[in-house]
């Protein structure tokens, strides 16, 4: 099993040197607001705040945390996504990286 | 810089070129965690502030605010009215009508044309509340009321009548103290008299009084007729009346006749013409009455009393005013001594019935 913790070892550095030259380069804001703005326009975003309003009735105002919302609103997000918005996005950043790669 | 190939596959399978490739999605999911994060942080802060479950809005609220299409209402379901436009003021905090602010402001304020002059008016009214008569300035015959000097000033300047006669005498006179005194106030000749308040006046100054106008105090009003000395409205007799009954002698009107210094200045007058034909036997009454009446009570108004006591005075004499250029000495009374009167001539006493 050493092996695994080594390909982990291995994938967390690897990812952490994609984040790195993410940030470096800007990228990662330009695909943050890229995403943003795309999944206002298809509405993913009302349709996950309708949804954070069942949560938050079910928890009750007063005590609802961020915490709480986190857990319950990521996984829910992601199934939201549509297709065409993920192809396009996972399309930037292939093309991202292979610059990444060649430099 | 080697040429890569690169498979580029949706589900990101491996390229050997590209080590980053099968990180694709994750970098992914990385982004959209971040902007789900944020949105989260939105909604946890608009649950807090209380703007969350702001919008949703229950049926029958929703009637009572619907807007109205009745003819002849406002959406709001009213009918058209004038709206009072109310505003405050900022000096005194009340609340005014528009239309009225404006004006309200210049009184409130203090400034624009008419609140100097209504502060003056009431300034110059302090001490005596209601004494404008509609036909003539006159004086009251108030004991109770003093200095009211700012009112004298203003009467003289309200009325040119009194003015050009004190002016006329002061010209001849070449007398600084009586030219200031009496183009300020006519009524009141010396500039030493401090009031027009009968009772405080020296003798002299009522001598000057009694000398131009007419001087009859009206019975229900407790004032002195500043008309002319022929006024329509008063008789001699009353006047008569009026002179004995103000110019009593003081301690001070002893000495006057004799020429003999009384207090302060003493003031003699040379009198060799007449002023006018006008009231002169009237006069002659009058410098008689003054020096010899007998000291009647302070303040006794009896306007129509028509008792015409034939006092002679030592010297007898008329008070008139000089108007000629041969006037001897005048001093002028500072103080409230009386005014020493020389009469070179007794006049006869003549009967003004």
């Amino acid at each position: 099993m050493a092996e695994l913790s080594d390909r982990k070892h291995h994938d967390a550095k690897m990812r952490a040197t994609i984040h790195q030259k993410m940030v470096e380069t800007g990228e990662k804001e330009r695909l943050k607001e890229l995403l943003r703005a795309k999944l206002i326009e298809c509405g993913w975003r009302d349709q996950l705040k309708a949804y954070c309003k069942e949560v938050v009735r079910t928890k009750g105002l007063e005590h609802v945390t961020v915490d709480d919302l986190v857990a319950e609103i990521t996984p829910k997000g992601r199934e939201l996504v549509p297709d065409e918005v993920k192809k396009e996005l996972l399309q930037r950043i292939r093309a991202f990286l292979a610059d990444q790669a060649t430099i | 810089m080697e040429g890569l190939l690169t498979t580029v596959s949706v589900d990101g399978s491996e390229s050997i070129e590209n080590p980053f490739l099968p990180y694709t999605e994750d970098v992914f999911n990385e982004v959209l965690d971040e902007v789900t994060l944020g949105l989260c942080f939105e909604i946890h802060r608009s649950c807090k502030i209380g703007t969350f479950f702001l919008d949703e809005v229950d049926e029958d609220s929703q009637k009572d605010y619907e807007i109205v299409h009745q003819e002849g209402l406002d959406v709001f379901g009213n009918p058209p009215q004038k709206k009072q436009l109310e505003c405050v003021c900022p000096n005194c905090d009340r609340n005014l009508a528009a239309s009225r602010f404006a004006p309200h402001l210049e009184k409130c304020l203090g400034m624009g044309r008419n609140s100097s002059r209504i502060a003056s008016r009431r300034i110059a009214n302090k001490v005596e509340s209601d004494n404008e008569d509609d036909e003539s300035t006159d004086l009251s015959y108030n004991p109770d009321r003093r200095n009211t000097k700012k009112k004298r000033e203003k009467l003289s300047n309200n009325s040119p009548r009194l003015k050009s006669k004190f002016s006329k005498n002061s010209r001849n006179g070449h007398n600084n103290e009586m030219s200031s005194g009496i183009d300020a106030a006519g009524v009141i000749a010396y500039k030493g008299s401090n009031s027009y308040r009968l009772e405080t006046m020296t003798l002299e100054e009522r001598k000057q009084l009694l000398m131009s106008t007419c001087g009859v105090i009206s019975e229900h009003t407790k004032k002195m007729c500043t008309k002319s000395l022929r006024c329509p409205q008063h008789t001699d007799e009353q006047r008569r009346g009026v002179r004995k009954q103000l110019l009593t002698p003081d301690s001070d009107a002893r000495t006057r006749f004799e020429g003999g210094t009384g207090e302060g200045d003493e003031v003699q007058v040379d009198i060799d013409s007449y002023e006018d034909g006008d009231g002169q036997a009237l006069r002659d009454t009058l410098s008689r009455l003054q020096y010899e009446a007998a000291p009647t009570g302070s303040t006794n108004p009896s306007p129509a009393d028509s008792t015409s006591t034939t006092h002679s005075n030592d010297g007898g004499g008329s008070k008139k005013r000089k108007k000629s250029s041969k006037l001897t000495q005048r001093k002028k009374t500072k103080s409230k001594t009386p005014l020493h009167i020389q009469i070179p001539s007794q006049q006869g006493y003549d009967a003004l019935d």
